[in-house]
């Protein structure tokens, strides 16, 4: 029966960490065990321990600041670092966490060499041996004055584009500038090979690379940035790249290609957009098959329900491709969605609703709708009633061209 | 409908083009202690950090957004706690099983590593004491040839049949409970030697693993009862704006599903409009999920093994849509902010199905392992994504991301247990949630909450594993419920509310547009919860203290949060509901923070920011200990008036009886019954049983004339002082007093009480029918009935009748007498010392078991039931079985108040506490004992 009771419980202390190495899935942790376990009171004994005191101040703390009770909760925490003090030393080894904490916090208030000094001390910490996560700590804090090096950079970089200055101050600005490149991008490309969400660094990195005109390697950070599959993935970086791209005047394939891979993991991003144009332009008929798809899958998500562009584009888009007699593309894509796009697109009630808040949207959609499900469909039927009794003109030619063309007869036929 | 500006804007799904730096390592969790891990809790902080210095020259003294509290000032409340909301319901409750119960109570050998201790041999010494007709029932019935129970008929001549009167005679009416040195008669030796190995072997073989089994599960789920998952209080606005209904069960069993229309007023506080009208379930309500969509108003519920869904109008009852049923308990129900009727339902067989009136049942994930690492828990969970067609499924360990339309076990990992998140060791899912509505927030659609027990994180389905924002909620309750409200005011941050089953609360505040990532404004708060109150209410008696203090204790299961829409000051209604079936209510307001307007003024401050001037005038005469809160509120007479209504009524509903009632069985008593009483006890029981009903006292004859107890003794009506005595012993003492000011008496309530169900006995019983039987295919009474969760409750504390009739059957006939013989003595009224209050109530054992045929009275009388089966694919047919029979689970009767009401209301009449109709249930209270 012990070992049930222990297999079910764990242990009430945190001094688990023993059997850390036993097995790799650990059981649940329930913090609230020790509570049920000191209701029961009588076992427990009564003279509290160190660890308990500690732990009961922290709550304390806790407590007092989450109902905004700052003063409270200062005179608690004065009393906790007093307890701490000599006996923690894993406390002490956080000292550059809070320190990099602490150096966020003044970037935030503007006080940069502030922030850039406390670092600067962040850095130098030495509290008995560095583990591996404080090393990737001081990477990090590295990371981070590489950027405040960047900052300075930039405003150099402005003054210097700003004023005229005569030829030395001009030298010497150029001089120094360069130096915060270096200070800077040293910090920076260390950070950006661990795996990570490093937008900012890569940008300013980025920045810097291009600005002294080493193209190949600001491309071959966005694209690691990219395409490592260690790192998760992340959007920006696909964005990022393909803006590169296009600056760089890259051939259309290229940028398509960017995209194709954004369309993958984020079909709903604003760039798709973009990209559906892209694909339109294209000379290959199978990007023009693409451009469809995109467009239906960004008006799949339920952001994008009123995206005005994305449903304006996909009127335009319907009436080339039905008119350009490729109506098995538009039947391909609908046959996944033709079981729900109806009620979430097309019910009479968002009929009602567009029609009353955006007019324009409304007739695109039934546009649309009248393509996808036919004359009967009660989005479409609503709005040509009522574009018909508000003498839209557009109506007509709408109607009409829906009778022609719409993928139910096509069907039939 | 509320109008935002992204709405008119079309696109919201814009990525934020910079985010916050972190490490991304992946890995067990707790493995490597993650630098982020640190920084976790500071990271929606310094999100401003993320403007890229071309937009925001750092240098400058930077234009951040004045902090949250200067800019829209504090949620204040403006009573310490909530306020009772609806008076409390007929039915008394008392706590659950607890801690105290269950864990051992000795001494600790290794006090350093001090640790839950199950008591497992004291629990298993009481199971066989209390329930020893299911410890040694089946072994009595084998044995019962062979022994005489005293019954004249039984031949004496048969040398295989041994007397039990004289070894109970031996016995002496003593319980030698655990007394090694009791005196033992030779016939009693003999005995024990012979039978002792039997008996004992076979109830320590048998009854171990059993019990040890049934209390595992009870302690875990003690410690993280996870049915209630998600809350089971809904509110679903009305077509007017300060209109709108709440949705909670009520009940002792939670099986009463009610509708309270409520109005909302800017300035005054919320009202109840009418009675609420109610459905009675077939089972216990676990989680109410409500959604308005293309102005549909939807409930859906989730109950053991049953899911339903209705339809709101704005007039007329619920219109029911259909009630799905499972075989293996349902964990989670969600419905769909997309498209309307649309569900996602889980059930503990690893299935998540897509669910709709419409289009029946198509299931999209069945696995019965944990996505990312082995975890031992069936708990599962399913929500919506910004895709219609995309779901989250979530486990113990993780959370996926699986297309309706790819093949099943094919999505991405949205969140991951582990290395990414930064998690700890032991870290678990206990809560996912889709942030998104049917009306557009000004948060991105594509958000994500997930709680564990120690964290709160956000993530976005566009970045998966990497969360966008991660806290430390610190709650010491599991956080079950989360709910996020629509900001108060354009463009002002939006309320998110955390609570945890322990009652605790936290409110936070998001921001971010759709093109930002969300971060918090400002610093988290916690809000009262309903313990709070307790000050609020007047000082009792210990008695009802102690019941006051547990109820607002219950566990809290259900929270809805409103923010009435076009008030002139913001406002937030905080509808909190128990265990206990009480709803609480608080009301929050959006005040300017006058305090902090002084330190607005230095930027560079660091305290600024969050709010630490606040209270630096204070600072000087608070001390630690007696600090005295500026902003703390103090209870106002109204908020008085309404805790002492709300206790008032508390006060008259009947006390339950404790859970566990100490055995008094005395077989010398029992057996050696008066004659003249026994034969109308026997013929009584006769009739009875040949008629197949409820015995009632009147079968039985006159109630003998036993000592009633002391306290109850009259001293005649006009004895003002022992009345008052009684009156305050009963904890009605300020009843009473009220009574006597008002001149008007109130009529004495004698409750019909129902002795509880003792729990153990009864999940003993269905851990039995399930786990035992399951794998063969025997027809088993209950497989071949509906199971509805209450049914099968009723079923199994039906047990004792179930057996008797099974008992009458397979013995041979000349046998059955004696039988009866001895069930019609057992509960002799008179028995022994039967002082104690508690036995002059009838008993639950009879009560309990004819409730549920009672309560299925209006359900199968009910024209109106309509429940609605669409034929389901054949993909899902195994795992939902449609079964005709269900069409009475779910009376949709709006009418139904009329049984337990009734009732109730009728026995509240009775004036005197020893009335016959009650007492006559009596009989069947006690189980046969035929083990010795």
């Amino acid at each position: 029966m012990d070992a049930f009771s222990e297999e079910l419980m764990g242990f009430v202390q945190k001094d688990a960490q023993v059997e850390a190495s036993k097995d790799p899935v650990p059981e649940i942790h329930l913090p609230w065990l020790s509570q049920h376990i000191q209701r029961t009171g009588s076992h427990v004994q009564k003279g509290t321990n160190f660890a308990q005191t500690t732990s009961i101040c922290l709550n304390f703390i806790q407590e007092a600041l989450l109902k905004h009770q700052w003063q409270r909760a200062s005179e608690f925490l004065q009393c906790y670092l007093q307890t701490l003090e000599d006996i923690n030393s894993q406390k002490r080894q956080m000292a550059p966490e809070i320190s990099l904490q602490h150096a966020l916090y003044l970037l935030h208030n503007g006080m940069v060499e502030d922030a850039y000094r406390n670092l600067n001390q962040a850095e130098s910490w030495r509290y008995g041996e560095m583990s591996a996560s404080q090393e990737k700590l001081i990477k990090l804090i590295q990371a981070y004055r590489g950027l405040l090096d960047y900052y300075t950079w930039s405003k150099k970089r402005t003054e210097v584009s700003k004023f005229d200055m005569d030829g030395f101050a001009t030298n010497a600005a150029t001089h120094d500038m360069h130096s915060y490149f270096r200070q800077a991008s040293v910090n920076l490309h260390e950070i950006i090979k661990i795996p990570g969400v490093w937008d900012t660094f890569v940008k300013s990195y980025v920045e810097m690379l291009e600005f002294y005109g080493d193209q190949d390697g600001a491309r071959q950070v966005l694209t690691d940035y990219a395409y490592d599959n260690n790192f998760p993935s992340n959007p920006n970086a696909h964005i990022y790249l393909y803006k590169f791209l296009k600056k760089e005047k890259a051939p259309e394939d290229k940028l398509i290609s960017v995209l194709k891979i954004l369309h993958q993991i984020v079909p709903s991003h604003k760039i798709m957009l973009e990209f559906h144009m892209l694909l339109r332009k294209s000379k290959k008929e199978e990007h023009h098959k693409l451009g469809l798809e995109v467009l239906l899958a960004v008006l799949d998500f339920s952001g994008c329900t009123e995206n005005i562009t994305a449903w304006s584009y996909l009127a335009k888009y319907l009436k080339q491709i039905m008119k350009g007699k490729h109506q098995e593309w538009v039947q391909e894509a609908w046959s996944s969605r033709k079981d729900w796009w109806p009620t979430f697109h097309f019910s009479y009630y968002l009929a009602k609703k567009n029609w009353k808040e955006n007019r324009i949207l409304a007739l695109k959609k039934a546009f649309t709708s009248g393509i996808l499900l036919g004359k009967g469909c009660k989005y479409f039927m609503y709005v040509s009633k009522q574009g018909h009794k508000s003498r839209e003109k557009s109506i007509k030619t709408m109607k009409k061209f829906v009778m022609k063309h719409n993928i139910l007869d096509s069907e039939e036929r | 409908m509320r109008k935002t500006e992204t709405e008119e804007s079309g696109i919201q799904m814009d990525f934020p083009d910079n985010l916050f730096p972190t490490f991304f390592l992946p890995g067990p969790p707790g493995l490597s202690d993650s630098p982020a891990s640190y920084l976790a809790p500071a990271w929606s902080d310094y999100m401003q950090l993320l403007k890229p210095p071309q937009t925001q020259d750092p240098s400058i003294n930077p234009q951040h957004e004045a902090s949250y509290v200067t800019k829209w000032g504090r949620w204040k409340s403006d009573t310490p706690g909530p306020l009772p909301f609806l008076l409390p319901g007929a039915d008394p409750w008392d706590p659950e099983l607890m801690s105290q119960d269950l864990l051992f109570r000795g001494r600790v050998k290794q006090p350093a590593r001090a640790k839950a201790t199950i008591d497992v041999i004291e629990q298993l010494n009481h199971f066989l004491w209390d329930h020893g007709d299911i410890a040694f029932g089946p072994l009595g019935m084998l044995l019962q040839e062979n022994f005489n129970l005293g019954e004249t008929k039984k031949s004496r001549k048969n040398k295989m049949v041994m007397n039990t009167e004289w070894l109970l005679r031996d016995l002496n009416g003593y319980q030698p409970k655990g007394c090694p040195w009791a005196h033992l008669s030779t016939r009693q030796r003999r005995f024990s030697l012979l039978g002792g190995t039997v008996l004992g072997e076979e109830v320590e073989n048998l009854l171990g693993g059993l019990l040890h089994e049934e209390l595992e599960t009870r302690w875990k789920r003690l410690l993280l009862d996870e049915a209630s998952t998600g809350g089971a209080l809904g509110w679903v606005p009305g077509a007017k704006p300060h209109h709108g209904q709440l949705v909670y069960p009520t009940g002792r069993a939670h099986d009463q599903l009610n509708f309270q229309k409520v109005k909302l007023s800017p300035t005054k506080e919320p009202q109840a409009l009418g009675d609420p009208s109610h459905i009675l379930l077939r089972g216990p309500v676990r989680q109410v999920v409500t959604r308005t969509i293309q102005g549909e108003a939807l409930v859906a519920v989730r109950s053991d093994h049953h899911c339903a869904l209705w339809r709101l109008g704005h007039r007329g009852p619920p219109e029911p849509l259909q009630v799905l049923e499972m075989e293996k308990e349902a964990t989670g129900i969600s419905l769909s902010p997309h498209l309307p009727g649309e569900l996602a339902v889980c059930t503990r067989s690893g299935a998540v199905c897509l669910w709709s009136p419409q289009h029946g049942l198509r299931q999209v994930h069945k696995d019965p392992e944990t996505f990312v690492f082995k975890d031992p828990s069936s708990w599962r969970w399913a929500d919506f994504t910004a895709h219609p067609r995309v779901l989250t499924v979530a486990d113990r360990t993780g959370i996926r991301l699986a297309d309706v339309r790819a093949p099943s076990d094919c999505g991405e990992l949205l969140f991951r247990v582990g290395a990414e998140a930064s998690c700890q060791r032991g870290e678990r899912v206990l809560l996912a949630q889709y942030l998104g509505t049917p009306d557009p927030l000004p948060l991105s659609p594509t958000l994500h909450l997930v709680c564990s027990q120690f964290s709160l994180y956000l993530l976005d389905e566009r970045l998966p594993l990497v969360p966008m924002l991660k806290w430390n909620h610190g709650l010491l309750s599991p956080p079950l419920l989360a709910r996020l409200l629509p900001p108060p005011r354009p463009e002002a941050p939006l309320p998110l509310l955390l609570g945890g089953l322990g009652g605790h609360l936290r409110m936070l505040h998001l921001s971010g547009g759709s093109d930002r990532a969300p971060q918090l404004a400002a610093p988290p708060q916690s809000l009262p919860s309903l313990i709070d109150s307790l000050p609020g209410f007047p000082v009792l008696e210990p008695h009802g203290q102690q019941l006051l203090q547990d109820r607002l204790r219950a566990p809290l299961t259900g929270l809805a949060a409103v923010v009435p829409p076009r008030c002139p000051s913001p406002t937030m209604l905080l509808f909190q509901l128990s265990a206990a079936g009480d709803v609480f209510y608080q009301r929050l307001w959006l005040q300017p923070d006058t305090s902090s307007e002084n330190a607005g003024s230095s930027s560079t401050d660091h305290t600024e920011d969050l709010g630490l001037n606040s209270h630096s005038q204070t600072s000087a005469t608070s001390s630690l200990g007696t600090v005295s809160e500026p902003s703390a509120v103090s209870w106002k007479p109204r908020a008085v008036a309404c805790c002492r209504r709300w206790l008032k009524t508390l006060l008259q509903v009947p006390p339950t009886l404790p859970s566990w009632v100490p055995p008094t069985f005395s077989q010398h008593h029992l057996r050696w019954l008066k004659e003249e009483n026994k034969g109308k006890v026997r013929e009584g029981l006769q009739a009875a049983m040949a008629e197949g009903r409820l015995l009632l006292q009147g079968d039985l004859g006159p109630l003998p004339p036993s000592d009633p107890p002391p306290t109850h003794e009259p001293f005649g009506t006009e004895d003002k002082l022992s009345e008052r005595l009684e009156a305050s012993w009963e904890r009605k003492g300020a009843i009473w007093w009220d009574s006597q000011l008002d001149g008007s008496r109130l009529p004495r309530k004698r409750q019909s009480r129902e002795k509880r169900r003792t729990q153990l006995s009864s999940s003993f019983s269905s851990i039995r029918s399930t786990s035992d039987f399951s794998d063969v295919n025997s027809p088993l009474p209950h497989s071949s009935k509906t199971p509805s969760p209450l049914h099968r409750m009723s079923e199994t504390s039906q047990s004792l009748e179930l057996s008797q009739e099974l008992w009458v059957k397979n013995i041979p006939r000349e046998r059955r007498q004696t039988l009866r013989d001895y069930l019609a003595v057992l509960p002799s009224p008179d028995s022994g010392n039967c002082s104690t209050p508690q036995f002059q109530n009838p008993s639950s054992q009879s009560l309990s078991t004819s409730e549920p045929g009672k309560c299925s009275v209006p359900c199968s009388q009910n024209p109106r039931t309509q429940t609605l089966f669409s034929p389901l694919p054949e993909s899902s047919s195994a795992l939902y079985s449609q079964n005709p029979n269900s069409q009475s689970l779910y009376s949709p009767e709006p009418g139904f108040n009329s049984l337990f009401h009734s009732q109730n209301s009728s026995i509240q009449k009775l004036p005197s506490r020893h009335t016959p109709t009650l007492a006559g249930s009596q009989p069947l209270r006690k189980k046969p004992r035929m083990g010795f």
